[in-house]
């Protein structure tokens, strides 16, 4: 098989990139390895004057063959890196003709305080030079866990960079890099793949979007950064703010995810073939915990007849109903009284025994299960390589039905054509589709109905998901699909192809100077389709045959940039490192939608079939950004660099006189331990200082300029109809400008075996574009304005150590921490807040500064009722029922800090890690489990029940109002849960604290023996797990949400819990 | 050979970054026009407009005992009559269709074009009587001006509403009188007269009338004084049914019927005690068209009611007891399929009407009876059995409605129940067949209730938040974080935001000629008027405790006395 597919490798890359060699060359050669004198595989030596690289084999040796017209007795730098260990260079001389040895010994470095880094526009730069804060993960610690997703693969390992999952398989994420910047506009970061920016734009619902009612809205189709192959990258750097970021412009305030992808390598003519595969098995890792006393019903009282109303509380979708003492008569009362008569119980499925099914919502899943298959080929000359990779994924959710497949293709390649003139190529192409994935959110969530359940339901029942007539089979008619049959017979199907691809050039002006020309562009197409089966109670109308939904979307963002660097050693003590360049970005989006709730003949799912006019929309957006921008570093004697830069950008969604805006950087960055060897003192080893200030500008978004009339597809009848919009445009927008300050130092300790990097920053966005809600009495109801100040502050650290080490084992440990306080220094004058988003009464707020206090407030308060309570704290109670106070704010949503602690220890060739991911404080209402209690489903709203309906069982311990004196009215849990506790936010809003078991990994490298047979240098076979343990004091939920992956956050509905995955992976390294 | 190649590359740069005039041309929208004929925008406005008050088993529906909620009780208990979920009655219309209208008034005052505008001002001034009536101050002088910056209009006294409201309807009525032939209608763009002047002239006018009796009790000079200016306005008045404003529904499953939308998926309303014992005990033929017989005598289950109402504001567990012995509201209203099961099947189609000639018969009744507009006493009675008769005529045209045949209609009228008597007795019996024939315009009945005190047993229920029915909603949280000192300087003009304090026009309740006492016309209930309890109530007052049995006889009971169904 390997041999195969090494003969298959050649054949296409002898057709593109090999060539034959001449004679009379240099070679150079060595051995890497480490202090115990074993080989280092995998290590890039590089000789950079010549652009040229090498891998080392499994025996630790590289070699370089250099013609003749190169190697003509200069000298050169030979820079060895592997991830792990402190680089290492050395100066050889080229003598033509000759052979050169030269062997490297590594030293692990815990931390890599020093070595090369990405930054911004792709610069490698060296991390002592730099005065920025810049992350970056390798991609052995991307990978040592296999994930479907960059997003998935970064989380709890950068410190400030907060990722929140959907909790969906294939869902969406939320990304924010040190707090939000915008209150109401695009927090994203910004991803940049080899240079060209990629999409990272959601699709479909809010994993907790209350509301989501058009088909093709039903569920999360993802975030399009999915597409990009965790394999298939090298290494990410994450730009954390516009200190690093400047030079990206406007899209740089939220920081930049940059990527760099695996490239072909100078391999002498083998092939290098990287081989993975790995399966795993998901389930939901956290589910609530229910109570199985009481089943389906209300006032104690139950009988089904129709499933709507027909019978007794039988369109009730709440378990209030009779004790679950497995009765098979007396669920209704006799007419008048609270006594039980003696009629069956009837239930959906007949009569039968009155009994709970414990596992009827744990059986609705199933298990999960996830195959991934990678194989990628590399090899080149010192004049061209290439790289080809084929990656698929395949993923049965544990969501019956659910199905997530996934293709990756990736090629690239380089051509050196002569000393001056270099060209690479990169093409990515992606097909990610989904099939039947789940709803989310309150209407049309699959965990929704969960929520509001029966406890007596035998779900297994409802497998059976008509009966012999054909019609529905179900528990409930008046709120409830039957959830297996809402999934396997209301089709839904997404697929995004998309294309990704740039082409450079590279000219060597002069020494040191290069100008690069590069294009390149990202594009995509996304297509939905929703089939709705006749009967659906959310999306097909009643009177007809069901329904559909199709929505298309095309992308494209091109951009062709021009960047030239010098880099000259001015003098004996100065070194300049200065670059300059333009962009230009085009933008366009189309879109186009068309959603029928009724068809006439079941089963047709086309257009031709819609009884009820469709609704169709069409959209096209489109924005032109051109910018220029340049950056000038001076380094004094190695120590002490000083940079800035500046950037200009002219964007077409600003107007005349507004949309040409320059913004200025600088950054400095000192190794002290350089200047001042003497405080190299005790287990101090390196210390380095730096700071920065930086301004970045943005757009708006398109068309905000002009008012327009919407129109609408769908007529009154045969009338067309157009309404004036509801947002009065502002001609005079200006740019938002973000300003950032920051500050770090990075110290080595105990001879690089420990190291921390901390960084302080201080960031503020002001004259936001806000849509500012105004009095709809004004005639709109938002008003476009430039207003508002957002500070973010905070302080990141990464503290890496390596407690022991020896010959045959080491323990590498990781902590990365981060505290961001974001408040709002100002909003508009007069404005007391902006809603970011409400749910049953309770509001997200940017709150204002109180006029009269000046009591500034963190962005995202939860605002809402509390219980109304006495000087003395105790709750007020009225006729026996808590009383709600006035609204007040409830919490925040931000939370004190965030962090992941990772762990890898070695021993041989074995190995085991994991990362421990931390959530400390910030608030979440909890709207699941106030639902949750409200229908009598949740274990908590056991408390109060009664056996007999005469003696009402809860007593609220408080005071009430009229008498002054403890309460002493009894109440039904009835009562208690639905009258008093609804909308009551101060009882459902929980500390959002938890600790995730993120990552654990098992793995072994087989013997090299082993691995020579398989014509590979590496084998190793790997345990893996994620999600595996949750530990939090929110009750029935999994506390990590991302309620959308807007602005609106802290509130929880029904979103699926993120799977629980177990699986094992095998990896073959060349 | 560098300095050639630098300069080409600066030469690139340079072109990439200075092609901005071309920026401008990118941003033009291609989805959306700046601007747009008033026709479509007219018809936009209206069946914006006409839904929001007339969309009518919630809300208002429920305040004014037309109907009531068997499942989920919130918005029948108050509690979501707060100010979060009906803030958009106020915040709703002024972005929505009194912008709209607007748009269409400036461009029709700028062409000179009467019968353009003058539906606008008319629809304007209708959409805003609902919203003062049940707010009480609004911002009116100071709306609709962000083109003008201004962004925080403040709030007018509902008196000036009402001032500049009769002036707006006065310069509709006279400016369409202008109107010259020739002149470009609206056409068919106008659902509601589809661009006939006349018409238009005369809902002006009839509006003028309906908003003068509103001011009877507090301003009656003014009250009398509009009054005659409607009556007497140009164009006339409303003659026949075929005046009625009514906004007929496509019914295509696209526009349907806002009330058949809100059927379709939810069983949650049931008549109300209120209007079925009203019109039970008057024998009135328009029971079978306003309501749906019950399930239970659907079902031929043994001593069921054919039509029944249910109390308003109940808590969940009593109100559900009422789901299969209480009527739906009347088949006529249900689209069909529902989410439910089938039933009715041509409320999608059915029109809304919003202004009728029995309306305007039943208010120039009372102006007769009450000497008003020009009116004389003797005139009373028949404007009262024009109105009654109009009314059972109107109902009989809804598709699938019983037929209400004129040998019903004389028969109704000869009851002595019915028989106009004149007097204060008569004022009552013309406000009471004022709110039988005002079903599906709830907000109306609600203020016509607060205004005359009839039916005088609208009461809260035992499950409401408040010991009182509302006489107004709370201002919108929107507008008290967006136009917070506008709401504050309202609400010091007012009195307190709160349900209680009454409206401008409501401030002299008792006033008026069908007045009762202050606690029924508050809608409090007497010990002996809850005759649905649950344990919580019963067990929270006391021992002693009154109960109504089966709705007949008060007693006090002792603790095991059981007042359930």
């Amino acid at each position: 098989m390997g041999r195969l597919l090494r003969r298959a490798s050649l054949v296409v890359l002898a057709s593109g990139f090999l060539t034959a060699r001449a004679a009379a060359q240099t070679t150079v050669t060595g051995r890497v390895t480490n202090e115990a004198n074993t080989p280092v595989a995998t290590a890039t030596v590089a000789i950079g004057a010549l652009n040229l690289s090498a891998f080392t084999d499994a025996t630790g040796r590289y070699s370089f063959n250099i013609p003749a017209a190169k190697a003509v007795g200069q000298s050169v730098i030979i820079t060895v890196h592997r991830i792990g260990f402190a680089p290492k260079s050395a100066t050889i001389t080229l003598a033509r003709g000759g052979a050169v040895t030269n062997d490297f010994t590594l030293t692990t470095a815990a931390a890599e305080l020093e070595g090369v880094v990405v930054t911004a526009m792709g610069v490698s730069t060296e991390k002592s030079q730099l005065g920025t804060a810049v992350q970056q993960v390798s991609s052995a610690q991307l990978s040592r866990t296999p994930t479907t997703s960059v997003m998935d693969a970064l989380q709890g390992k950068v410190a400030g960079l907060q990722i929140t999952g959907a909790g969906t398989q294939g869902g969406s994420s939320k990304i924010l890099i040190r707090g939000a910047n915008s209150i109401n506009g695009n927090n994203d970061p910004l991803f940049v793949v080899d240079g060209l920016p990629m999409s990272n734009s959601d699709h479909g619902n809010s994993p907790g979007g209350a509301n989501g009612k058009g088909a093709t809205q039903r569920a999360d189709f993802g975030s399009a950064m999915a597409d990009i192959n965790p394999d298939d990258i090298e290494s990410v750097s994450v730009l954390k703010g516009p200190n690093a970021a400047a030079l990206y412009g406007s899209r740089a305030s939220n920081g930049v995810i940059l990527i760099t992808t695996k490239k072909g390598l100078a391999t002498n003519g083998r092939i290098a073939t990287d081989v993975s595969a790995s399966s795993s098995w998901e389930s939901p890792s956290v589910l609530p915990t229910y109570q199985n006393s009481y089943g389906q019903g209300a006032g104690g009282e139950f009988k089904y007849v129709d499933g709507q109303g027909g019978g007794v509380q039988d369109g009730n979708d709440q378990s209030y109903g009779p004790r679950l003492d497995g009765r098979t008569t007396g669920c209704t009362f006799v007419k008048g009284t609270k006594t039980y008569d003696t009629a069956p119980c009837m239930q959906f499925s007949g009569p039968g025994p009155w009994i709970a099914h414990p596992d009827n919502v744990k059986s609705f899943f199933r298990t999960g299960q996830t195959q991934t298959g990678y194989a990628a080929f590399r090899g080149g000359t010192d004049r061209a390589n290439a790289r080809l990779s084929l990656g698929a994924e395949n993923t049965g959710g544990y969501i019956p039905d659910e199905l997530l497949q996934k293709l990756t293709t990736s090629m690239t390649g380089s051509l050196n054509v002569n000393d001056r003139f270099s060209a690479y190529t990169q093409l990515q192409y992606a097909k990610n589709g989904g099939q039947n994935r789940p709803g989310v959110g309150y209407n049309t969530g699959i965990l929704e109905q969960f929520i509001w359940f029966g406890r007596q339901v035998d779900l297994d029942a409802l497998r059976k998901t008509n009966d012999e007539f054909g019609n529905l089979y179900n528990w409930n008619y008046n709120y409830h699909n039957n959830p297996y049959w809402m999934q396997s017979s209301n089709p839904l199907k997404d697929v995004r192809d998309r294309f990704f691809g740039s082409a450079s050039a590279r000219y060597k002006i002069a020494d040191g100077i290069e100008a690069t020309l590069s294009g390149g562009s990202d594009v995509y197409r996304f297509h939905i389709e929703s089939d709705v089966a006749k009967g659906n109670i959310n999306f097909a109308d009643p009177g007809y045959n069901g329904g559909l939904g199709l929505n298309d979307e095309y992308r494209n963002e091109t951009d062709i940039d021009l960047f030239i660097t010098a880099d000259r050693q001015l003098g004996s003590h100065f070194k300049m490192r200065a670059n300059a360049g333009g962009n230009e970005r085009r933008e366009l989006l189309t879109t186009s939608s068309m959603n029928t709730t009724g068809l006439l003949v079941p089963g047709i799912f086309n257009v031709s079939n819609a009884g009820i006019t469709p609704s169709i929309n069409n959209q096209t957006q489109r924005r032109l950004v051109n910018g220029i921008f340049g950056s000038v570093a001076m380094t004094f004697n190695e120590w002490w660099t000083v940079e800035g830069s500046l950037r200009r950008d002219a964007s077409s969604t600003l107007p005349p006189g507004e949309n040409d805006y320059s913004y200025p950087g600088v950054n400095t960055s000192i190794v002290l331990s350089d200047v001042l060897p003497g405080i190299k003192r005790g287990p101090l080893s390196y210390f380095k200082l730096r700071g920065g200030y930086a301004k970045v500008g943005a757009d708006a978004s398109p068309y905000q300029l002009a008012t327009t009339y919407q129109g609408q597809s769908t007529k009154f009848g045969s009338l067309p109809l157009f309404s004036l919009g509801n947002t009065i445009a502002n001609a005079n927008l200006k740019p938002e400008l973000t300003t950032s300050s920051e500050g770090g130092f990075e110290m080595g300790l105990f001879n690089g075996r420990a190291s921390i990097d901390a960084t302080w920053y201080n960031k503020d966005t002001r004259n936001q574009i806000i849509a500012l809600t105004v009095s709809a009495a004004s005639g709109f109801s938002a008003v476009n304005i430039n207003a508002g100040d957002l500070n973010n502050r905070g302080f990141e650290a990464v503290i890496t150590a390596t407690p022991f080490r020896s010959n045959h084992a080491d323990w590498i440990s990781s902590f990365n921490f981060s505290h961001n306080y974001e408040t709002v220094r100002s909003l508009s004058p007069g404005l007391t807040n902006i809603s970011l988003g409400s749910q049953w009464g309770l509001n997200v707020e940017a709150r204002a500064p109180d006029p009269k206090t000046g009591e500034i407030f963190p962005y995202g308060t939860l605002f809402g009722s509390p219980y109304a309570r006495d000087s003395a704290g105790n709750i007020l109670t009225a006729d026996g029922l808590p009383t709600k106070g006035p609204n007040r704010i409830l919490g925040t949503i931000q939370p004190r800090w965030t962090g992941g602690w990772s762990n890898e220890i070695r021993y041989k060739s074995l190995t085991v890690g994991g990362l421990l991911d931390f959530h400390v404080g910030g608030d979440i209402f909890s709207i699941s489990n106030m639902f949750g209690q409200y229908s009598g489903v949740f274990k908590e709203s056991l408390v109060g029940r009664e056996v007999d309906w005469n003696n009402p069982g809860l007593v609220v311990k408080g005071i009430d109002t009229k008498t002054h004196q403890p309460n002493t009215i009894n109440v039904t849990a009835e009562q208690y849960y639905q009258d008093a506790l609804f909308q009551l936010h101060e009882q459902f809003i929980y500390k959002d604290t938890y600790t995730k078991l993120r990552e654990v990994h098992v793995g072994i490298d087989l013997p090299q023996s082993v691995a020579n047979k398989m014509y590979s240098n590496a084998v190793n076979v790997a345990l893996v797990a994620r999600n595996l343990y949750t530990w939090t004091n929110v009750p029935n939920v999994d506390p990590e949400f991302s309620y959308s992956t807007g602005n609106s956050q802290g509130m929880e509905f029904a979103a699926l819990p993120n799977a629980r995955s177990v699986g094992f992976n095998v990896r073959i390294t060349p | 050979m560098r300095t050639t190649r630098l300069a080409v590359v600066t030469a690139l740069l340079a072109a990439a970054a200075c092609n901005s005039d071309k920026l401008t041309t990118v941003n033009t929208n291609p989805n959306s026009p700046t601007d747009a004929p008033v026709g479509p925008v007219f018809t936009s406005a209206t069946i914006s407009a006409v839904p929001r008050w007339m969309n009518n088993f919630r809300s208002a529906g429920l305040l004014s005992g037309q109907t009531a909620e068997v499942q989920y009780p919130d918005e029948d208990r108050y509690v979501r009559l707060d100010a979060a979920s009906t803030g958009g009655l106020l915040t709703g219309p002024y972005a929505g269709e009194l912008e709209d209208y607007q748009q269409v008034i400036n461009k029709g005052v700028a062409l000179k074009r009467p019968a353009s505008y003058g539906p606008a001002l008319a629809m304007q001034v209708w959409d805003v009587s609902y919203m003062t009536d049940t707010f009480g101050d609004i911002p009116w002088s100071q709306a609709l001006k962000a083109d003008s910056g201004l962004f925080s209009p403040a709030y007018d006294s509902q008196q000036a509403v009402y001032t500049a409201m009769f002036a707006q309807l006065t310069r509709a009525a006279t400016d369409m009188a202008a109107s010259v032939a020739g002149e470009p209608t609206l056409g068919s763009a106008d659902p509601i007269y589809q661009g006939n002047i006349g018409k238009w002239q005369k809902f002006a006018n009839t509006l003028h009338a309906r908003m003068a009796m509103r001011l009877a009790n507090v301003d009656p000079a003014t009250a009398n004084t509009e009054l005659t200016k409607a009556l007497g306005g140009p164009g006339g008045v409303f003659a026949s049914n075929a005046d009625n404003a009514v906004l007929s529904y496509p019914g295509d499953g696209v526009s349907d019927n806002p009330i058949a939308g809100l059927l379709k998926t939810r069983d949650d309303f049931r008549m109300s005690q209120t209007l079925m014992n009203l019109m039970l005990g008057l024998n009135d033929p328009r029971v079978p068209i306003y309501a749906a017989p019950t399930v239970d005598f659907t079902n031929g289950k043994a001593g069921a009611q054919q039509f029944a109402g249910m109390p308003n504001g109940l808590l969940t567990d009593s109100a559900g007891k009422y789901f299969n012995i209480a009527s739906r509201p009347g088949l006529i209203f249900y689209p069909g399929g529902t989410a439910y099961g089938t039933i009715g099947g041509n409320g999608g189609k059915q029109p809304l009407i919003f202004m009728t000639f029995e309306e305007l018969s039943f208010i120039k009744a009372e102006a007769a009876e009450r000497s008003m507009g020009g009116l004389t006493p003797s005139a009373a009675a028949g404007f009262y059995n024009a109105g009654v008769t109009a009314s059972m005529q109107r109902w009989s045209t809804y598709v699938g409605a019983t037929q209400i045949t004129p040998a019903q209609i004389t028969a109704y009228l000869a009851q002595p129940t019915v028989a106009y008597q004149g007097g204060a007795a008569g004022l009552k019996q013309i406000a009471n067949q004022k709110y039988i024939a005002l079903f599906t315009d709830g907000y109306n009945a609600w203020a016509e209730w607060r205004r005359t005190c009839q039916p005088s047993n609208i009461k809260h229920g035992p499950g409401t938040i408040v010991a009182y029915v509302p006489r107004r909603y709370y201002y919108p949280t929107a507008e008290t974080s967006a136009n917070g000192e506008s709401v504050a300087a309202a609400v010091a003009h007012q009195g307190p935001d709160n349900f209680a304090t009454p409206v401008w026009w409501d401030t002299k309740a008792s006033a008026a000629p069908t007045f009762v006492s202050t606690a029924a016309c508050t809608g409090a209930v007497s010990r002996c008027d809850r005759d649905v309890v649950t344990d919580r109530q019963r067990l929270a007052a006391g021992p002693f405790f009154f109960c109504r049995e089966a709705g007949r006889r008060c007693r006090p009971c002792v603790r095991l006395c059981q007042c359930f169904f």
